[in-house]
């Protein structure tokens, strides 16, 4: 998830900022594990580090310094060792306050994470809460994300996960007829508000995530769960899906189509995109397209551009 | 190491030594005296760089500064506080740092790193990380990690941004807002208080200055570039924002219900029937746009029949006959 966008020297100035405390509270740390902490690479780590080496204090006879009043390092551990220890420091030693935007950040975050079954307590929260206002250089702007309903099945499924037994339930995906699943709990996504369970499927013997939303009848067994270990798939990737679509919308509709353009190729051609992506079968875009209300067009193969248009019109029957 | 650096230092030295010099001090330093002795100006004042021009770039810096939250003092003349000239510059460290009483416990910080984790890709999750990284540079041992949740929250609306920095600045800003079933996007003009992401969808809650009144507008139908205007407004307003924006979501939903038939066994007889109540002919479902709720029940296709209110109905049966149309079919 680390992002290497391109910094600027504004960015690079409050890194380096928050690197001093950093390293000093470390003692000693590896040019691998800071550049992971600072999301950079060790290249980078290191020429921050080289960098930091021309920062001191101003000159008493406003011209030179003098060595002890820059910072140093211990430029044979770097060397040698790749490691990192500060031997002389000349000031910026205690974390800098929160930016009103990381304080917001973290607020926000902390909101979803509360609807979380048993993830900290009340006290907990509203302990955080004052010390982040406490912490920021100035007011954050108010952001904030609104709980959804955590139901009976959230709650059990939090209850299996701490237990670490597996979960039994009926499972209904959409246009498939329901089936009985056991399943070892691995971990809960949430996602725009839905919650997703993640775990390895005694029937499918694979991992697979199942959409809380179409689970019912959900009952703690007494079995241990066995493959906790397993690499999980990404977000969403299902595992069999063969067919090549082609859809066509307006550009400006992208960013409300999101996560179904995630694994899409996409071209723009005046101010209309084509996105080609793999789906499980024909019936997967027909909901999308009817949601979109004509907006988006599914152009192939044919049977999918058919359901889409099947559906529409089994909808409307219900009004004539 | 010699202490004679190059003299074309990088513009992230220069700010970093200006921060410390501004620490160090307890008085106060003259622009003249940054000038000429913090490491980046120095050199290029020993080039002959124009006062002028030294003077710009110091003044950007600061700005820079400011907006990453180094808080820059200027002590001005006590004769004449308007004559900067002999202003003096400093960081108190008391408002820089930190404060030294502020502590995290081991368990405060396993939640804030899973807080810190949920913006996927935004530049709410550079900040977030940004954050995590100062708490943890306190050096606080942390407890095991919360495993088994993965929290995310989407941030896919371009005018997020801009938004929040209105807000924090207390700035009025306008913007081109599409409502649905109009044809052209018209110019609203507001002071934002809050953003809040309610049924998983960004709203901004603000007064329109237009209205003198309380409105709150969806993010996805800002068409256009957020502007933030010159014109500020009294942060105090933004006081108790939330809650009003929050109380004033919750009543359209209570005042707003549909009456729905549902196919049993179908994915909407999944979704809906956890948000609705039963009701003599299906469920009744509560919902804050009618719009939006018109797009995931129209998704819904043959599986869900709309009863009441009219509106609603008129709303699926239209985006029905659109997606018909489309895909070639005759209605």
């Amino acid at each position: 998830m680390t992002r290497r966008r391109p910094l600027l020297a504004t960015d690079r100035a409050a890194l380096m900022l928050q690197l001093v405390p950093y390293l000093i509270g470390k003692g000693e740390v590896s040019i691998a594990e800071a550049a992971d902490e600072f999301d950079v690479t060790a290249d980078q780590m290191r020429a921050m580090v080289e960098k930091l080496t021309v920062i001191g204090l101003p000159g008493d006879g406003g011209y030179w310094q003098m060595s002890n009043d820059l910072f140093d390092i211990d430029w044979d551990l770097l060397d040698q060792r790749d490691i990192i220890v500060i031997t002389n420091s000349v000031g910026l030693e205690r974390s800098p306050k929160l930016t009103a935007r990381e304080a917001a950040a973290l607020l926000a975050g902390l909101q979803l994470a509360r609807t979380i079954p048993g993830v900290g307590d009340t006290d907990l929260f509203a302990g955080l809460l004052a010390k982040l206002a406490r912490g920021a250089s100035s007011t954050p702007a108010e952001v904030i994300v609104a709980p959804g309903p955590v139901d009976t099945v959230r709650d059990a499924v939090a209850d299996a996960l701490r237990k670490s037994v597996a979960v039994s339930f009926t499972y209904k995906a959409p246009d498939a007829a329901p089936t009985t699943r056991t399943v070892d709990p691995v971990k809960v996504l949430i996602a725009n508000g839905q919650w997703y369970l993640q775990g390895w499927c005694h029937l499918r013997e694979a991992m697979r995530t199942f959409h809380l939303d179409r689970v019912s009848d959900l009952v703690l067994t007494g079995i241990p769960i066995s493959h906790a270990g397993e690499s999980a798939p990404g977000w969403f990737e299902s595992g069999d899906s063969d067919m090549i679509t082609r859809i066509r919308f307006p550009e400006a509709l992208a960013p409300l189509l999101g996560d179904y353009l995630d694994r899409a190729s996409l071209e723009t051609e005046a101010g209309v995109t084509t996105a080609t992506m793999r789906v499980a079968d024909e019936f997967s875009l027909r909901r999308l397209a009817a949601r979109r209300g004509g907006e988006v067009e599914i152009v192939e193969p044919a049977g999918a551009r058919q359901a889409a248009a099947d559906w529409a019109a089994a909808g409307l029957a219900q009004y004539r | 190491m010699s202490a004679n650096a190059p003299v074309k230092n990088p513009p992230e030295e220069r700010l970093v030594n200006l921060v410390v010099a501004l620490m160090a001090t307890e008085q106060g330093l003259t622009k003249d005296t940054i000038l000429t002795s913090v490491s980046g100006y120095r050199e290029q004042s020993d080039a002959g760089a124009s006062k002028d021009a030294l003077e710009k770039m110091f003044e950007r810096d600061k700005e820079s500064l400011r907006g990453l939250g180094v808080p820059i003092e200027t002590i001005g003349d006590w004769a004449d506080p308007d004559d900067l000239r002999e202003a003096r510059y400093r960081v108190p460290t008391a408002e820089y740092a930190l404060p030294a009483d502020i502590e995290f416990t081991p368990a405060e910080v396993a939640l804030l790193n899973l807080a810190g984790g949920v913006w996927s890709e935004s530049s709410m999750s550079d900040d977030a990380r940004s954050g995590l990284r100062k708490i943890r540079a306190l050096g606080i041992p942390v407890d095991e990690p919360i495993i088994g949740y993965s929290p995310r929250i989407s941030l896919r609306d371009p005018a997020f941004a801009g938004l929040q920095q209105a807000i924090e600045q207390s700035r009025v800003v306008t913007f081109p807002y599409l409502k649905p079933g109009e044809d052209a996007p018209r110019i609203r003009r507001i002071q934002p208080l809050t953003l809040v992401d309610y049924e998983s969808r960004w709203h901004v809650f603000g007064i329109d200055l237009a209205a003198a009144a309380d409105r709150t507008f969806l993010l996805s139908r800002i068409v256009g570039a957020v502007e933030i205007t010159r014109d500020s407004f009294d942060p105090a307003l933004r006081e108790g924002a939330g809650d009003r924006a929050m109380a004033g979501l919750d009543d359209v939903a209570a005042r707003h219900s549909a009456l729905l038939e549902v196919n049993p066994g179908t994915e909407a007889a999944l979704r809906l029937g956890r948000r609705g109540v039963p009701a003599e002919q299906g469920i009744r479902v509560s919902y804050v746009d009618v719009h939006v709720f018109a797009d995931e029940l129209a998704s819904y296709g043959p599986e869900v029949r709309v009863v009441d209110p009219p509106e609603l109905t008129a709303e699926v049966i239209a985006r029905l006959e659109a997606t018909l149309a489309r895909h070639g079919g005759v209605s």
